[in-house]
């Protein structure tokens, strides 16, 4: 990783590990490489009450020019949470995200808070169009693939 | 004046190769022979200084980087490499100087190194200000024991002076708690220079959270280190904030701000590294 990203991310992890809004805790972050957040929606979403959700965010050479890849990770008590922008292998389909979508001065906290609110508006029970399709032939990197926002109203 | 520009530029490319090899005295002595063909290029006086500065011949980088500016004062590399040679020197002021010309150069022919030689800008200011720092409080060590080393012979003679075991017993004391009452107001103006460690959020790049050095500002107000956002347009032709179109010609220098980072930094090298 270049200085810039060694250092920037230095003081992330700083800032993070003193502090972090309701309902987002970090829970794994031993080197500036792969962080592990844990989410809860925080109102009585019925979609999400009682649940948390696990987020990987991996960190490459050139962040936070480039956006990280960010995506929800799945295990025992930590399931993928159910949304039509959001697919069954944890795949995120958020502009903010996107290499087009992503500003530098987003970070950590703020994807984190974009992704809880994401969660809190939604009101469907379901994944993406054509999720078990694009989950069995998927091989790009989250943040090189073009997603086509059909669903704009979400 | 020896001017063969063929023979020096093939000698020059056996020396890149060398020193892309790690070959550095090998390659200092193919640039020499390249001077020796065409003493008028300064691209291979800062090819030799380069190669020099490996060498940790500090020196011979100084005089070759002075006879590359005699032939072309606006070259960032012999700028750089004399920071970095007079910062090895501890020469602080002539590695800020230098340091900071190389940035500008920099920043006005958008060269791709602006980043790096941001750095090595906070670098030699931040080394300067420790020096400084050293000695101010070598000097504030030396009052305080030369100070404290008067109460003790002022003391000594005033206890010598009382004849009474019991008033000399007293005058002592008085001068103890004197003394210590001295050694507590040093160590409490000691411990708070320790404590105003705090870098200004108005100070500092929302893009890689350093220190600003050249801060420019966008058509929305908001103020970015020059080599971060170039960094970000090269990618990304939008302002960060608003992502409205952004153009690098769209950027202007924020004087007053760059004023206030340069006066905190000189007050505070310490925030380099923060």
């Amino acid at each position: 990783m270049s200085s810039l990203g060694t250092k920037r991310l230095g003081k992330e992890l700083a800032k993070v590990s003193k502090s972090l809004p309701p309902g987002i805790t970090l829970v794994k972050a031993d080197d500036l490489q792969e962080w592990l957040l844990d989410i809860q929606v925080l109102d009585q979403n019925p979609i999400y009450a009682g649940e948390t959700y696990r987020l990987k965010f991996r960190f490459g050479k050139q962040y936070p020019i480039e956006p990280p890849e960010v995506v929800f990770t799945k295990q025992e008590n930590r399931p993928i949470p159910m949304h039509p922008h959001i697919y069954s292998n944890g795949i995120i389909c958020l502009d903010l995200l996107g290499s087009s979508g992503w500003s530098p001065v987003q970070n950590v906290e703020s994807v984190c808070m974009s992704i809880q609110s994401m969660l809190t508006g939604n009101t469907k029970n379901h994944r993406p169009e054509g999720d078990a399709d694009f989950v069995s032939t998927n091989k790009a990197r989250p943040k090189d693939i073009e997603f086509y926002y059909h669903d704009n109203e979400v | 004046m020896a001017r063969d520009t063929v023979k020096a530029g093939l000698l020059k490319a056996d020396g890149n190769k060398r020193f892309q090899n790690g070959d550095f005295v090998g390659a200092e002595s193919l640039y020499s022979k390249a001077i020796i063909a065409d003493d008028t290029n300064p691209a291979l006086y800062t090819n030799r200084a380069m190669a020099r500065l490996k060498l940790s011949l500090w020196d011979s980088v100084i005089a070759d980087c002075q006879s590359c500016l005699k032939l072309n004062d606006e070259s960032m590399k012999a700028h750089y490499y004399l920071a970095q040679a007079y910062l090895e020197l501890r020469a602080f002021d002539d590695a800020v100087t230098h340091a900071s010309r190389a940035r500008e150069i920099c920043a006005h022919t958008n060269d791709k190194s602006l980043a790096q030689v941001t750095t090595l800008a906070l670098r030699c200011k931040k080394d300067r200000w420790e020096d400084s720092e050293k000695r101010r409080k070598r000097a504030h060590k030396e009052l305080e024991e030369d100070v404290l080393g008067m109460m003790r012979r002022e003391k000594a003679d005033s206890t010598d002076a009382v004849a009474d075991e019991g008033d000399r017993r007293q005058v002592a004391e008085e001068w103890d708690a004197k003394m210590a009452q001295l050694a507590r107001v040093f160590e409490a103006a000691r411990t708070d220079e320790d404590k105003r460690r705090e870098v200004p959020e108005w100070a500092v790049d929302d893009i890689t959270f350093a220190f600003m050095v050249d801060p420019v500002i966008t058509v929305s107000g908001q103020s970015y280190e020059r080599a971060s956002i170039m960094e970000h347009l090269r990618r990304q032709p939008t302002d960060p904030l608003t992502r409205d179109p952004l153009k690098p010609s769209d950027l202007r220098p924020n004087l007053a701000l760059r004023k206030a980072c340069e006066e905190f930094l000189d007050q505070n090298g310490w925030a380099v590294d923060w």
